[in-house]
C-alpha cells in the first residue's frame, strides 16, 4: 500500500512537471482558459450562491436559538456567522461541494478523451496533451476560485441577512452591528487562499486520475470517484495544516 | 526508412514483442499483418513512441528514436500523422475544426489559410458539406476519412493507420484502402497499415510483414505472399474464403 501511494505521489509529480511546460501558443492557452473558466467557475456560481444562501439563513436560526441566555448580547449572532463563514464554509465547505462537481467533470472529461484515443492523438502530433488540456482548468480552478469564496461570504451573508427581515429572531440592527464587530480582514484573505489550493487540489488531482484512467467507460467512472474521494480528503488534511500554520 | 533492429515488449509476465526485426520501405504502403492478439498494434505504438520498448532500436532516418529528447521526438512527431483504430478525433471540436487541431499549434498560418488548407484535406478525402458537424454525427467511414484528412494536414512524410478497415463494409473498406494508397503515392509519404483484412493487403500492399507469436514470420510483397512456404502465414491468409481461392488457384498452376 505504501508502495502504491509513493508510486501515485511520483507519478502525480512527473505528471505536474508536463502540465507546467510553457504553453506551445499562448493564444490557444488564453482561449482554453475562458473557455475553462466559464466550464468549471462560471457554472458553478448558481450551486454555489444557492447552498450559501440558504446556509447563511440557517446559521443564524441555529446561531440564534443556541444563544438565550440574557446576557449574551444578540448582536454576536451577527459575529458568529460572519466568522463561520469566513473561517470554514466559504472556503471549505464550499471546495467540498467543488470536490463532487468540479472533480468528477474534469475526471470524466479527460478520462474519455484518454479511453476513446484522443490524448495518444494529441501526443501524436506532438500537442503537449497534458499541457493543452489541463493547464487552463487548474489555472482557472486556483487563481479565480477565490472569486467564488467571495460571492459565497456575500451570499451567505445575505442568507442570513434575509432570515433577520422575514423572521426578527434578532433584531436587523444587531446583525448588522455584529457583522461588523471585531472585523479582521486577513481572515479573508486566509479563506481565499484556503480556497485558491483547495482547487488547485480538485483541478490537478481529477485530471491526473483523468489522464491516468484505463479499462473503457468502467475506469473513468472509477477515476470519477476516486478523485472525489482522494480530493475530499486532501481538503479536510490541508484546512488542518493551513489552519495551523496562518491561524495560530 | 524506418528500420527496427531487436526489438522487445513485455506487460509483465507476458513478451509480447520478441526480437521484431524489419525495415519499412520509403513511399510505399507497408501492411503489417496477423491475427488478433499477434502483437501488431504493440508494435504500432511503439514505432510512433507512445510505448516505450524494453530493448532494441527504432530508427528514422539516421536518428534513433530512443535517444531523442523531448523537442526532437515532438518534431519527429509533426513529420508523423497516424490514423487510429477508433479514429480518435477530437469531440469537441467539428471536422474542419478537427483538420485545423494541429495546424493551430505548428503553423503561423493565418486563419483563412488554415481553413483552406483544411478544406484541401477533406476535398481529397472526398469530405464535403460537413465541416461544421461533430465527429458523433458522422458514419464510420466518414469518420475514417476526416482521420486520414486530420493526419494528412501538416504535410506529414510518415503515415501510420491502425486497422483502417475495422468496422467498415467492404465497399467503403476498399474506398478508404484506395484513398491511404493514392495519398501515399501522391505525397510520397512512407505508409505503415496494422490489418488482418486481407483484401487490404492483397489491394494495396506493397511490401507485406507477418507477425505471429510476436515475431515478424515472413516478409515480402502481395504477389509472393500468395506463394509462401510458410506454414503459419498460409493459415492465416487461408482463413480467408478469397484469399484461399486465390492460394489454390496459384497453387494449381504451378
Amino acid at each position: 500500500m505504501i508502495r502504491r501511494f509513493l508510486e501515485a505521489t511520483g507519478s502525480y509529480c512527473l505528471f505536474l512537471r508536463q502540465v507546467f511546460r510553457r504553453p506551445e501558443k499562448w493564444r490557444i492557452f488564453w482561449r482554453q482558459f475562458v473557455l475553462e473558466t466559464d466550464k468549471l467557475i462560471l457554472s458553478s456560481i448558481v450551486i454555489v450562491g444557492v447552498i450559501s444562501v440558504f446556509i447563511g439563513g440557517v446559521l443564524v436560526i441555529q446561531t440564534a436559538s443556541n444563544m438565550s441566555n440574557p446576557m449574551l448580547d444578540r448582536m454576536l449572532v451577527g459575529y458568529m456567522v460572519r466568522e463561520t463563514l469566513v473561517l470554514e464554509f466559504c472556503s471549505t465547505v464550499v471546495a467540498l461541494i467543488l470536490a463532487g462537481k468540479m472533480g468528477s467533470n474534469i475526471a470524466s472529461e479527460i478520462g474519455s478523451m484518454r479511453i476513446s484515443g484522443q490524448i495518444d492523438a494529441m501526443d501524436m502530433m506532438g500537442v503537449n496533451s497534458a499541457g493543452f488540456l489541463v493547464l487552463p482548468k487548474v489555472m482557472s480552478a486556483t487563481f479565480l476560485s477565490p472569486l467564488l469564496m467571495l460571492l459565497s461570504f456575500a451570499l451567505g451573508i445575505f442568507g442570513g441577512w434575509c432570515v433577520v427581515e422575514m423572521t426578527e429572531i434578532i433584531p436587523p440592527a444587531k446583525y448588522l452591528a455584529g457583522l461588523k464587530y471585531s472585523y479582521n480582514g486577513f481572515y479573508l484573505f486566509y479563506s481565499g487562499f484556503k480556497m485558491a489550493l483547495f482547487c488547485f487540489l480538485i483541478s490537478s488531482i481529477s485530471s491526473f486520475n483523468g489522464y491516468c484512467a484505463t479499462g473503457g467507460s468502467m475506469g473513468v467512472g472509477a477515476s470519477s470517484t476516486r478523485s472525489i474521494v482522494v480530493t475530499s480528503i486532501l481538503i479536510l488534511l490541508f484546512d488542518l495544516i493551513v489552519t495551523q500554520l496562518m491561524l495560530y | 526508412m524506418i528500420k527496427v533492429e531487436h526489438l522487445n515488449k513485455s506487460f509483465g509476465d507476458l513478451h509480447v514483442l520478441k526480437d521484431v526485426n524489419l525495415e519499412l520501405a520509403p513511399g510505399k504502403c507497408n501492411m503489417i499483418i496477423g491475427a488478433s492478439g499477434s502483437g501488431k498494434t504493440v508494435l504500432l505504438k511503439n514505432l510512433i513512441g507512445l510505448l516505450a520498448p524494453d530493448s532494441g532500436d527504432i530508427w528514422y532516418g539516421g536518428h534513433r528514436l530512443s535517444e531523442m529528447d523531448y523537442d526532437a521526438k515532438k518534431s519527429l512527431r509533426q513529420k508523423i500523422g497516424v490514423l487510429f483504430q477508433g479514429c480518435a478525433l477530437f469531440d469537441f471540436e467539428t471536422v474542419i475544426g478537427n483538420v485545423i487541431f494541429p495546424m493551430n499549434f505548428f503553423t503561423d498560418w493565418p486563419e483563412e489559410k488554415k481553413r483552406e488548407r483544411a478544406r484541401f484535406c477533406l476535398d481529397r478525402v472526398n469530405v464535403k458539406d460537413a465541416d461544421d458537424k461533430y465527429p458523433s454525427e458522422l458514419s464510420g467511414g466518414m469518420q475514417k476519412r476526416v482521420g486520414i484528412a486530420r493526419a494528412i494536414a501538416l504535410n506529414p512524410d510518415f503515415l501510420f493507420c491502425d486497422e483502417p478497415n475495422s468496422g467498415l463494409d467492404p465497399y467503403t473498406s476498399s474506398l478508404i484502402d484506395r484513398l491511404i494508397h493514392g495519398i501515399t503515392e501522391e505525397f510520397n509519404i512512407t505508409t505503415v497499415i496494422n490489418t488482418h483484412d486481407m483484401n487490404s493487403m492483397l489491394e494495396i500492399g506493397d511490401s507485406i510483414h507477418f507477425i505471429c507469436g510476436g515475431t515478424v514470420m515472413w516478409s515480402g510483397d502481395r504477389h509472393s505472399i500468395l506463394r509462401t512456404e510458410c506454414a503459419e502465414l498460409r493459415d492465416f491468409v487461408g482463413a480467408n474464403v478469397l484469399a484461399r481461392h486465390v492460394i489454390s488457384e496459384s497453387v494449381s498452376s504451378r
